[in-house]
């Protein structure tokens, strides 16, 4: 509604006595694409100022990982994207990680998390990675006896969740309040989809024109988020680290075998399943979740395992109608090539651009310390 | 790389302890030598803890008959232990394990339990086995040890039976090279000391929790490493309140019954020269205290085994009961058949990593 009623005044504010039709190429407003609105709060998890300050101290706490030294933030940096700009995320000390990865920016919006969709919620997804082997490798016992040691959490957990102790679901849920404010509703393509028209510049309209035309982008990169949340194998092809780094090819058949692939397949992949580990059908061989465009400018590199370096690769990268992987048969067959001019591809990297905001940045907390429990007698209430 | 050549060779010129001249207190058990090079092997490794910082050897040094020589033991990076690191001598002929008897199966077990715990070696077993897989040595030591690839059961079959070959050699009580006092101290120790009434067998042990009053350490308290460890130990345990204690329940864990508390397993004392501090939990750091502790008639606890009364023993007497409990002590365990001395740990890249099957 907000989107249509925008354009509407708009078209009335328009001085010129251009045509309907003439307006329309000049500024195309697609109908699968929209401005982004806040995101919504699940009813179990509302939000308030506390929770979110309590969530953000956690966010770059490494009290929630196995040794102290791998907080969310670790992977997920505010001044890289709020992610690692290197093709594979940071793993555990002692181990390697093995996908891109991901900004939390506009997180709040997926219905799944992680690049195979493996976790429901942004709840689910924080626990998962404080517990990985090759993540924060934390136990929830441990981290939430850890917790109960600092006196700043105490009272904080106390007064959010009315816990006793800190509970470490609610850890999580902290967290994944303070991700919820982690949103830009304001990029150019939003300000132009909400009708002000020099939001997007002449060459930027012209890359929309395409995104959504001929190029045929949004026939998954649609809506708000630009991700329609399917899953495709497009022809990545298979990260490079597997071939010259060691600790990658260990955890690579950690992953075949935590995730529990058939003994034939552990000694065969050599690429990544993606949503195979979910479902075990081999129809998901190699498919991974559309991820949002939103932001992209500061999340280089792209793709599930990092192996696009620059938007403009990435454009390119579909021109040629995607690569090759182990998984051909799963491709998917509307990646096709797009006969794209150079200039088109120009004019599309610009849209893209336009899909980004200023950098989002916080301050970093300053953080409190485990201190000895004195007795129960002794603690302040 | 160590070829199988040379391992064969090694195992040929006795690289497997207790060896034939040695009097060991109970028989050497029979163990595939190659099976416990592998398992020396992995003793040594820190790549079995999650981050790569600890080693079983971090704690369990040979130089100190696998012991740490602190009152309290070290611990996983952002943790710290709430109790002693125990002996590993002759543990292969052990009941039960841990101080508080929690496992009572084997030394497989025990290895499962310090590789995985969280407190400990914070270990996901399933990366410890693709580490191993990319080892070179690994791949052929299990080859060779018949055990086909590496793999986490393997390892720990490996180090249970490379434990199960620490043995103490040559004690003075077994080759009955005692002195004159340590034969006096024997006296006192099955006689009015009474302390054989639980320090019985070989090991001097009867494998059993008894509650003898030892001290709380305070210092477990006082840490938020150690305490929040022991939280995290107590809740996986099941121990009630478990944030407001300040007290270590022993073996009430294998029962939670009331009268369990504060009991610990009968600890050998075997190599008691070379494990000081003493105690589950450190808090005596001679055998003087230890024998002054029980010439007390033990600690303060309502749940003392009524055994323990005052001993009325005379300083003479408790000179040479120091001096029977140091003839219990062996040679030092800082021997090839006990030490992996090759710094060899390292990954190989698979090359051909495409066409290789993983």
């Amino acid at each position: 509604m907000h989107r249509l009623l925008a354009a509407f005044l708009v078209s009335f504010a328009i001085i010129s006595a251009a045509p309907w039709e003439a307006v329309a190429q000049e500024n195309p407003r697609p109908d699968v694409l929209s401005a982004l609105e806040p995101p919504a709060i699940p009813d179990d998890n509302p939000m308030t100022p506390e929770k979110i300050e309590l969530g953000r101290m956690l966010f770059f706490d490494p009290i929630l990982s196995g040794n102290f030294a791998m907080p969310c933030s670790i992977c997920h940096l505010p001044e890289a994207g709020w992610t690692v700009q290197a093709p594979i995320s940071i793993g555990y000390p002692g181990t390697a990680h093995w996908r891109n990865s991901q900004t939390i920016i506009n997180s709040a919006y997926y219905g799944k998390l992680f690049w195979a969709g493996a976790s429901r919620s942004l709840e689910a997804q924080a626990r998962s990675a404080a517990r990985g082997a090759v993540a924060g490798n934390g136990e929830d016992d441990m981290m939430e006896a850890r917790l109960a040691f600092v006196p700043e959490y105490r009272e904080a957990f106390k007064k959010v969740f009315g816990d006793d102790w800190p509970n470490i679901r609610h850890a999580y849920m902290a967290i994944a309040a303070f991700e919820r404010t982690l949103v830009q509703t304001d990029t150019p393509f939003d300000n132009y989809m909400r009708g002000d028209d020099n939001a997007l510049t002449a060459k930027q309209k012209r890359g929309l024109e395409l995104f959504a035309g001929k190029a045929g982008c949004t026939s998954c990169h649609s809506g708000a988020m630009l991700t329609n949340e399917a899953y495709y194998n497009i022809g990545v092809p298979p990260y490079d680290g597997w071939e010259f780094d060691e600790l990658a090819q260990i955890t690579f058949r950690y992953e075949l075998y935590s995730k529990g692939v058939s003994e034939e397949k552990y000694r065969k992949f050599k690429d990544d399943p993606g949503l195979f580990f979910r479902t075990k059908q081999a129809a998901d061989f190699g498919k991974f979740r559309v991820p949002s465009l939103r932001y992209t400018k500061y999340t280089y590199p792209y793709m599930h395992n990092g192996m696009l370096e620059t938007l403009r690769d990435v454009v390119v990268f579909y021109n040629e109608g995607g690569g090759e992987n182990e998984f051909s048969a799963t491709k998917s067959e509307m990646i096709q090539p797009l006969g794209l001019s150079e200039e088109e591809i120009d004019a599309l990297v610009a849209f893209l651009e336009s899909l980004s905001g200023e950098e989002i940045l916080v301050d970093e907390p300053e953080l409190p310390e485990m201190q000895p429990l004195p007795p129960r007698a002794e603690l302040k209430e | 790389m160590k070829s199988l050549a040379a391992l064969v060779i090694a195992v040929l010129l006795g690289c497997v302890p207790a060896l034939a001249q040695d009097v060991t207190p109970d028989p050497p058990l029979d163990i595939d030598a190659a099976r416990v090079e592998l398992g020396k092997r992995l003793f040594y490794d820190v790549r079995l803890s999650g981050d790569t910082t600890l080693a079983c050897a971090s704690c369990h040094q040979p130089e100190n008959a696998f012991t740490d020589g602190e009152a309290l033991s070290a611990a996983y990076t952002g943790s710290a232990h709430f109790r002693n690191t125990p002996t590993l001598a002759n543990s292969g002929f052990r009941g039960a394990w841990m101080h508080d008897g929690r496992l009572g199966t084997n030394l497989n077990d025990v290895a499962r339990e310090m590789i995985t715990e969280t407190y400990l070696m914070n270990m996901d077993m399933r990366v410890m086995q693709e580490r191993l897989k990319q080892d070179p040595v690994y791949v052929e030591m299990f080859a060779a040890a018949g055990m086909g690839e590496p793999s986490n059961g393997g390892a720990r079959n490996a180090l249970m039976d490379f434990m199960r070959t620490i043995q103490s050699r040559n004690a003075p009580f077994d080759t009955g090279a005692m002195s004159a006092a340590a034969q006096r101290g024997q006296a006192i120790f099955e006689g009015k000391g009474n302390c054989s009434a639980c320090h019985t067998g070989t090991r001097f042990t009867d494998d059993m929790p008894h509650n003898t009053g030892v001290p709380n350490n305070p210092d477990i308290w006082s840490d938020p490493e150690r305490h929040s460890a022991f939280v995290a130990y107590a809740k996986f345990m099941g121990i009630e309140n478990y944030m407001n204690i300040r007290e270590d329940l022993g073996a009430y864990v294998r029962t939670h019954r009331d009268e369990a508390k504060r009991s610990f397993l009968t600890p050998t004392l075997r190599e008691l020269a070379w494990t000081a501090p003493y105690m589950h939990n450190g808090v005596f750091a001679t055998l003087e205290e230890v024998v002054d502790f029980y010439n007390a008639g033990g600690g303060e606890d309502s749940l003392k085994d009524s055994r323990l009364r005052p001993l009325g023993l005379i300083p003479s007497e408790k000179a040479d009961l120091i001096a029977f409990l140091e003839s219990l002590s062996g040679d030092t365990f800082d021997i090839d058949a006990y030490v992996w001395r090759d710094d060899d740990f390292y990954y190989e890249l698979i090359e051909d990593w495409r066409n290789t099957e993983n």
